[in-house]
């Protein structure tokens, strides 16, 4: 006869813990406990890395759009059986919101063409996508960027923090600083210059207002950072 | 920067969800829609009931906010609000479980020599009473403590144990009828 065990927490080990750390509800000595035991722990790093495989599945899966619908139809739903007449506004309010929220742009879907990431060494990416009819497509490097709605899709490898940073003629934006999650970046943007480059700056601690300027300005990142680095381009105009 | 604009849409970098009507949606589904879906399809195991579970999920989670929002952990809550659910679910579906812990318990193959785990604890689960189910789930797929458990649960810890054990116990009968060449380690230690 074989036994089989079921699993459980270990010493250090949750895999609750590692994702409260990565949708940044740690803080403090239990968000440093957490990355420590982390960075050492080849069981919780498989973790991460499930985790990682759920966030590209929701995108296959279940794009913004149709979830947003979904729960818009399910708030308004109530509103047909409940009793009282002034209780029927409530869900309804709600659900008008998330129509409202319908509209909002959401460019994680991929599109059906190849999606390979802008890559540099250790398996680190950018994709960019741009809001399109029916969904949202992948861009290629190089590829002239629409005036759409426009989403980053980070992959940061084995990185902890990542910070996205826009720069063109009038400056520099950041769109993202924080647990470097792979999958979609949550806020849409866009970007109406003519020239300019993403950089995403992937390193194991946040890094300093002052750090992120020097690498954009061309400081060797060495071992504490990777850079993936994707230029734009608005299409000539005829 | 007068050429980029953000649109509204999720988060920026800060744990908290924004409050903003549009933003909040996105950044619920941004940061936890993915666990909420796996759980779902996890459980289920169907994806297109997967999908419906958690656009459930959500909308129970908004029809609750204030609750939502003061919660310690709103990863923690939506999970076991998708647990709940899928499990009130899967209860219709009780019926088969013999054949389903046969399946999990003897699905070695050449390739994949190992036991699956969770397959295993999801077919066990059917055997289990409702509170013991979602503990057992909370302890064996989140690697909950049976402290943080009773946290989350607002349960005492003597009865998050006496709960684990009881679905032990069930799962280890449930074994021994359904394939007896397989068993669960002896003892209660958890």
């Amino acid at each position: 006869m074989s036994a089989i065990a079921l699993g459980g927490p270990g010493v250090g080990c949750s895999a609750t813990r590692v994702r409260r750390l990565l949708a940044g509800e740690l803080a403090g000595a239990e968000r440093t406990r957490v990355e420590e035991h982390l960075a050492s722990c080849g069981r919780c790093q498989a973790t991460r890395e499930e985790l990682a495989e759920e966030e590209r599945q929701l995108v296959r899966s279940l794009t913004f759009e149709r979830f947003a619908a979904g729960v818009a139809e399910r708030m308004a739903a109530p509103a047909e059986t409940a009793a009282a007449p002034w209780m029927h506004l409530v869900p309804l309010a709600l659900a008008a919101t998330l129509l409202v929220a319908l509209a909002l742009p959401f460019l994680g879907r991929r599109g059906a063409g190849p999606e390979e990431p802008y890559r540099t060494k250790g398996g680190a990416g950018l994709v960019l996508h741009a809001d399109a009819s029916g969904g949202a497509r992948a861009l290629q490097p190089g590829e002239p960027v629409p005036e759409v709605p426009l989403r980053a899709e980070l992959h940061p490898g084995a990185w902890r923090e990542a910070a996205l940073l826009l720069r063109d003629e009038d400056g520099v934006a950041t769109l993202y600083a924080g647990p470097a999650r792979p999958g979609p970046v949550p806020g849409a943007f866009q970007w109406t210059g003519r020239r300019g480059e993403l950089w995403l700056l992937l390193s194991d601690a946040p890094l300093s207002e002052a750090e992120r300027q020097a690498l954009l300005a061309g400081a060797a990142p060495g071992g504490r950072a990777e850079i993936v680095w994707l230029p734009l381009a608005r299409a000539v105009s005829r | 920067m007068g050429r980029f604009a953000v649109i509204p849409g999720g988060r920026a970098g800060e744990a908290r969800l924004p409050l903003s009507e549009g933003g909040l949606l996105a950044a619920l589904y941004a940061r936890h829609a993915a666990g909420v879906l796996a759980r779902c399809r996890y459980l289920l195991r169907d994806e297109e009931a997967a999908r419906d579970a958690t656009q459930e999920v959500f909308a129970r989670a908004l029809q609750a906010l204030p609750e939502f929002q003061g919660a310690a952990s709103p990863t923690t809550w939506l999970l076991r609000i998708a647990t709940h659910h899928c499990l009130n679910e899967l209860r219709a579906r009780r019926a088969g479980w013999r054949e389903e812990v046969r399946r999990a318990a003897e699905g070695r193959t050449q390739e994949a020599p190992e036991v699956d785990k969770r397959a295993l604890l999801r077919a066990l689960l059917a055997v289990a009473e409702p509170e013991e189910q979602e503990m057992a789930v909370l302890y064996f797929v989140d690697e909950m403590t049976q402290q943080e458990i009773a946290e989350a649960t607002g349960r005492s810890l003597p009865t998050v144990r006496k709960r684990l054990r009881g679905f032990l116990a069930a799962a280890r009968a449930a074994l021994a009828e359904a394939c007896p060449g397989i068993s669960l380690p002896e003892g209660d230690d958890l």
